[in-house]
Parts: C-alpha cells; structure tokens; sequence
C-alpha cells in the first residue's frame, strides 16, 4: 500500500485538498453531509495537510479536518508577497516539518499549490527543498496552477518566478493545471475555481488508485516516477471516462489524450516526452488489442508510454499522464509576466516623477505659521 | 358575799330584808307537805304489790310449764317426785328410745319405748298434776332430747349425769376418697380411678355398698367398673377399688362424689360422700403443620422468582413422613422446580424452611398449591398451603430508549464529527 502525503498550501492548495477530502467520501452533492456519517475512504493510507498563512482561507474548508489544517502565524497571509512568505516559511520551518512528520513515513508526497499566490508560491519551492532534504527517499510531485492572465501582474509575477524555482528545486516532476486553460469549462469564475479543483482531486486520487491496485498491465510508483523525469519535468495529465453510448476504450484513450481533456494546454503528439495511460474498466471493455494499438501509436510521437490497466466494474476510464518536452504556453506566460512587470516598473517610474514634480513645487519652502 | 357586794355598791334597805325572811318560811312548809304525800304513795304501793304477789303466786302454782333436756344415755331428770332415765337408743331410724321411769314410793316404776315426737303422760299427764314426757330428737344411737311438761307447783326439774362411764358407743364411719391418677389428660389417654374406703369409726360397717353411678359419658370404661369394695370393714380397716377407664371426649369435667352406703351392727343405715372434683380432657395430642408460601411477588416474564415455604408444627405431636406435593393451576406457563419435598419428621413448635424456584413462561395469575400429607399421631393427616403467582407482561418500559439511544449516538457522532471538522 502507498504512503501518500498530500500537501495543499495556500489558499488554491488549500482548497484542491479540500476537494480530494471531499472525493474521499464520494464527490459530489451528497458528500456535503457525508462527512457527519461516513469515513473518508482514500485507495491507499493518504495523509492530507493544509498549510495558509491567512487562517479565513482555512476557516473556508469543508472537507478537512481541523487537525489537517495547519495556520502559519503570519497575521493575515502575506498578501501575494513572496518574499514575505518565504521570511514565514522560514520562521515556521519547524513547525510545518513537525506537523508533517507527525504524519509518518511516505513513499510520495504531492504538494499541490498555486503558483500565483503568497503563501503557495513562496512555501512550495521552500517546502519541497525540505521535503527533500528530510525524506530524500520520497516522490515529490509538484502540482502547480497556473492563475488567470487577467488576474494581476503580480499573480504573473509571482508565478514566473515561482515556476522557475519550482524546477529548480530536487522534485520528480511538476504536473501543470492551468486555470485560464480550464476556465472554459465555465461561465462565472466561482464555479469554473469548483470546476477546476474537483477535476484535479479526481485525477489525482485515480492516479493513486491506479498506483496502488493490482493490474492487468503493471504499472508503479517507480513508472510514474520516470515519466515524471522525462523531458522538462513538467508535465500534465489528461482524464476521459467513456459511456453506455461509446464505451470504446479506443475512443476514450484517444479522448484522454485530446487538449479539450487536459489540465494543461498541450498537444501530446508534438510535446509529450513520456507518458503513462492507466486504463480502468470491465474486462468486456477493454479490448487489449485496441489499448497496445493506441499505446504503440503515443508511443511513436511521445518516445516511452507506460500503460496500466485495471480491472473494475464500469465503462473504461483512462487517465493519461505525460510529461513535456516543450511547454510554450509557459513561455507565454513568463513574457507576459515580464511585460506585466516591465509594465508595473515604468508605471511606478511615472508616479514617482509625478511625485518628484509635485514635491518639487514646495521645493526652498518652508512651512509657515 | 351580797353584803360585802352591797356595802361596796348600793346602801341596804330594811324593808327589802323584811320581805326575804317571809319568803322563806313559806317555801319550807310547801317543801315538807310535798315529801308526806310521796312517803304515803310508796307505802300503798308496796301493800297492793304483796297482795297481787300473793295471788299470782297461787295461779302459777297450777301453771303447766315444760324444759327441754338433752339426755346422754344414763342420764336422769328429776321432777318433784318422778324420776325419768334414758336407758337406750333402740332404733336410730325409727326414732325409738328406751326410758326408765319411776316415781319415789314406788307406785310407778316401769321401762317404757318413747316413740318420737309422741308424748307419754305419767298419772295423768301435766295437766292432772302428773308430767308429759315426749321424745323430740334422736340425734344419734347415745342421746335423746326429751321435753318434760309439768306443773309448775311440781317444782324445778334438775338432770343428773350419768355417773356410769359412757361406753364408747360401735359407730362405724367410713371415709371415702376417690382419686385419678392424673388431672389433665388428652382425648384417648387411659385414667386409673382409685376409690378408697376406710372405716374410720368404732364400728363395724355393714352392707357396704359404692355407689359410683352413673357412669361418665367424657370416659369410656375399659376394666375394673363398678368399683367393688368389701361388704365389711371393721374399725380400722380400709379397702380400695380401682378400675380403668379411657377419655373420649375433651373438656373440663366435674367428678360427682361417690356415695358409700352402709350400717352400723345396729343395722342404722349410714353413708358417706367423697368429695368431688374437676378433672381436665384436653384434645387428643396430634401434630398440626402449618404451610405458609411466601409469594416471590410478580414475576417478570422469563425472569425467576423465589418461593419460600416454611413448615411449622403447631401441633402436639411429631409430623412424621411427611409428603409435600405442589401443585399450579393453571399448569401452564409457570415452572416450579424444588417444591416437591419430603420431610422424615417435624417436632412439635418446630420449623422447617425452604425454597422453590418459579420461572414465568407466560404471563397470568397462578395459583401456587402445596398439600402435605404426613402422619400426625391420630393417623394419616393432609394439610393445604396456598398463594398466588403473578407472572407480568412483558414490560416495555425501556423500549423507547431503543429510538433514543440511537439517536443520542448519532448525534454524539455528527457533534464530534462536527468538532473534528470545526477550524
């Protein structure tokens, strides 16, 4: 059985986490009150822990227990300021590791946190690095969302600079979710943030699941790790669950695969460097004639695939993970970071010569009474 | 005094001393007249006095008077001339006595039989100037008592004792005692009855007869009855009768006196009575258990109860083999283990406890039955305990709690979930 730790730090971190709580009692409407009457029932022996430094973004979650959230005194966050969150983190470091260690031994960790934001984008790259250097034997996977464009120039900022140390930092990989990307799956921005995390909760426990279940065709935590490390470390995955109408598990790999079922805007044919296809479905359903077909034909444009099939009751589910060799909508971000940034700068340099030319008019004055 | 109380206080008058001294003399010559008349009054007096004594005198001397005399036999009234002697007793029951009568000069000297109550006249009787002699009372074979009539004019008659030593005269008196050997006995126990007689007189007594009739109806007479005692027992001499007999019949009981009848050498007819007494019948001895059940009070369905019994000898005589056998109406739907019993004996005044255990199968009233039979010294005895069983519903009492319970326990968990969930 797998020893997961997954960390949700600051407030999307926080509420990711809060939404895989909220799939361990079942998703949906009816886990509202699920959690008065039921356990949380994860696939393998998860350990959740949400760090924030604003402690209403704690108050906010539903599905997670008192004791797994953790406040990081820091008044009331740290207000997008990542350097303010990093002096937090540093001052808390003990703190934070002791909580974690409570929580035993793990073979991998997700830390899952927002790279806009104050408390997740400055934690994350500190608390990886200590993740690291205290487990070095663990996974540690980065799940990382990137903000809205028109957000901020700060959130651009902060996720510019945090993605960079993000890669920089000793983790197995990084798995991209992008809000803009995703942000079409709804009109009003509340419900497309619901949207977003239930998908990334329901491909993350499916993931572990798949992880830790006897299959067909094995794949471990040893695969995902190696897909991980393939190309820029960076990668994303891709979820399709077929129906009564097309239960092809042909159809649903392909769909797996397409960017409209990416957390991340990708073409796997062009970018992916590995990739890992976990298959789950009835045996009627899965055709294994048809998953090699399709995994041979990933595996021409993507190098490696990994491919692991489980057998459960219901129409084929397919979970595509795959890593990249080129990520350009992240240099699209990082130059438009760099112009929200160049941006900010030139604005500041107005205002302070605005404000020289108005103090320049009290300028030999002296105040008289 | 006057003077000296004058001359201290009023002059002294010569007139009014003249008046005293006339005073005087005039209350002198009253005083001496008024004494010579009462002197004359007492000589008459005595004159007419010895005249009427004098002729009363005269009457009285022909007056017929009598005097009664008690006359042990020997015994001699002298009157004027006649001399009258009780010689004997002859017949006690006739009321017959012998007398000696004689007059000095001899013209009269005869033995005469005084029949009782019958007067004799001697020369004429008392009313010619002879005396009426009559014997008034017997009152046993040694004495008379005679009343003597006469005229007065014959003097005062005088009795002379007997100067002859009174021979002792063969009266035979028989005591007579009658005796149980017991006072108090119970129905069926045997009484010995002893009658004794013992002549206690100077006489022989003849023709003894007991009379020990009728016989009780409290007794049943088993040997020995009527009592026989010797027809004769001379002074002295004592006999005894005893006979068995057997209560039948409880209650206080008075003995009569037993009359024993008989004569004297004489043939006087005599009797003696002993003296009668109570004697006490209680009921026959028998034993007399008593049950008593001790209910275990209601008893919840399918639970247990706990019966005590207990065995009291109220009786007289030992329980013995003693039985006891329970019984339940209705039979159904109460279980009953360890009521059976048997017992080898129970004293009288003692007790004997134990216990039976109930089971309710079914609820109801039901009544709990122990006969005992056993043997109770007056045969084969049965004696019957009951009491009443009630076996209740099952009891709801706490069913609510089964809604409650859960519900409180639901609670407690969604509070603590709520807790562990609460930042």
């Amino acid at each position: 059985m797998l020893n997961v730790l997954m960390l949700g730090v600051g407030q999307c971190g926080n509420r990711i986490l809060d939404a895989i709580n909220k799939e361990s009692f079942g998703g949906g409407g009816a886990s509202r009150l699920a959690k008065y009457c039921m356990r949380p029932k994860f696939p393998s022996r998860v350990e959740t822990l949400a760090v924030n430094t604003a402690v209403n973004d704690l108050k906010e979650l539903r599905f997670t227990t008192a004791k797994d959230r953790l406040h990081v005194p820091n008044l009331h966050g740290v207000g997008a300021n990542r350097n303010v969150g990093k002096q937090a983190f540093m001052d808390n470091r003990d703190m934070i590791m002791g909580e974690i260690e409570k929580r035993g031994d793990f073979d991998v960790a997700f830390v899952i946190t927002s790279t806009s934001g104050g408390t997740g984008s400055s934690f994350s790259p500190l608390l990886i690095n200590e993740l690291k250097r205290q487990y070095p034997r663990i996974t540690v996977i980065t799940v990382a969302v990137l903000p809205f464009r028109e957000e901020g120039s700060i959130y651009l900022q902060n996720a510019a600079f945090s993605m960079r140390e993000l890669m920089e930092v000793d983790a197995e990989g990084i798995i991209l979710a992008d809000n803009q990307y995703m942000k079409r799956y709804s009109g009003d921005i509340a419900s497309a943030y619901d949207k977003i995390n239930n998908m990334i909760a329901q491909r993350l426990l499916f993931l572990i699941e798949s992880l830790d279940s006897e299959m067909l065709s094995v794949t471990d935590l040893g695969d995902f790790k190696t897909v991980m490390n393939g190309g820029l470390r960076i990668g994303t995955m891709g979820f399709y669950q077929a129906d009564g109408k097309n239960p092809s598990v042909k159809d649903a790999i392909e769909n797996s695969l397409k960017p409209g079922n990416l957390l991340y805007p990708a073409n796997v044919s062009e970018d992916a460097a590995r990739a890992m296809i976990i298959i789950q479905g009835s045996r009627e359903h899965l055709d294994v004639d048809q998953i090699t077909k399709e995994v041979e034909k990933l595996s021409a444009s993507a190098g490696h695939v990994f491919k692991g099939i489980v057998i459960k009751k219901g129409y084929p589910k397919v979970l595509s993970v795959f890593t990249m060799a080129s990520a350009p909508e992240l240099e699209s971000i990082y130059a438009q970071a760099a112009r929200g940034m160049q941006d900010e700068k030139e604005k500041r340099s107005r205002s302070r010569k605005q404000l020289d030319d108005a103090f320049a008019h009290i300028e030999d004055l002296e105040e008289i009474y | 005094m006057q003077a000296s109380k004058l001359g201290k206080n009023t002059p002294i008058n010569p007139s009014d001393l003249q008046d005293d001294v006339i005073c005087k003399r005039r209350w002198s010559g009253l005083r001496r007249l008024t004494y010579l008349t009462i002197f004359v009054l007492l000589i008459q007096a005595f004159y007419f006095g010895a005249v009427y004594a004098k002729e009363t005198k005269e009457t009285n001397d022909n007056q017929v008077t009598y005097t009664d005399f008690t006359l042990n036999i020997g015994d001699r009234i002298d009157i004027g001339d006649y001399q009258v002697e009780l010689i004997d007793i002859q017949s006690l029951k006739d009321g017959i006595a012998l007398m000696q009568v004689s007059k000095v000069g001899g013209a009269l000297d005869e033995q005469r039989a005084f029949l009782e109550n019958h007067a004799n006249n001697l020369e004429g009787g008392s009313e010619n100037n002879g005396i009426t002699i009559t014997v008034t009372d017997i009152p046993d074979d040694q004495s008379a008592k005679v009343r003597i009539e006469y005229q007065e004019g014959l003097g005062t008659p005088r009795r002379h004792a007997s100067e002859r030593p009174v021979a002792p005269p063969d009266k035979p008196i028989l005591s007579v005692q009658e005796s149980f050997d017991r006072n108090q006995m119970n129905v069926g126990d045997e009484v010995k009855v002893t009658i004794a007689v013992k002549n206690i007189g100077t006489g022989q007594a003849l023709d003894i007869k007991a009379e020990d009739t009728p016989p009780l109806p409290e007794f049943s007479y088993i040997a020995g009855y009527p009592p026989k005692i010797k027809e004769t027992l001379d002074p002295g001499e004592s006999d005894s009768a005893v006979y068995l007999m057997s209560a039948v019949k409880e209650g206080s009981i008075r003995v009569p006196a037993i009359q024993v009848s008989y004569t004297d050498a004489k043939k006087n007819a005599r009797s003696n009575n002993s003296e009668p007494f109570n004697v006490l019948i209680n009921p026959k001895s028998k034993a007399n258990l008593a049950i008593e059940l001790t209910s275990p009070g209601p008893i919840p369905l399918g639970g247990k109860g706990v019966m005590n019994v207990s065995l009291s000898n109220m009786g007289t005589a030992t329980a013995t083999r003693i039985e006891l056998a329970g019984e339940i109406r209705p039979p159904e739907g109460l279980e009953v283990t360890g009521l059976d019993r048997s017992f080898f004996e129970i004293l009288p005044e003692k007790r004997v406890n134990y216990s039976a255990v109930l089971s309710g199968k079914s609820p109801g009233n039901y009544t709990v039955r122990l006969k005992a039979s056993f043997d109770g010294g007056d045969g084969a005895m049965i004696q019957e305990g009951t009491t009443e069983v009630v076996v209740l519903e099952q009891e709801y009492k706490y069913q609510y709690l089964l809604l409650i319970i859960p519900i409180i326990v639901i609670i407690a968990w969604m509070y603590r979930r709520y807790k562990e969930y609460k930042y």
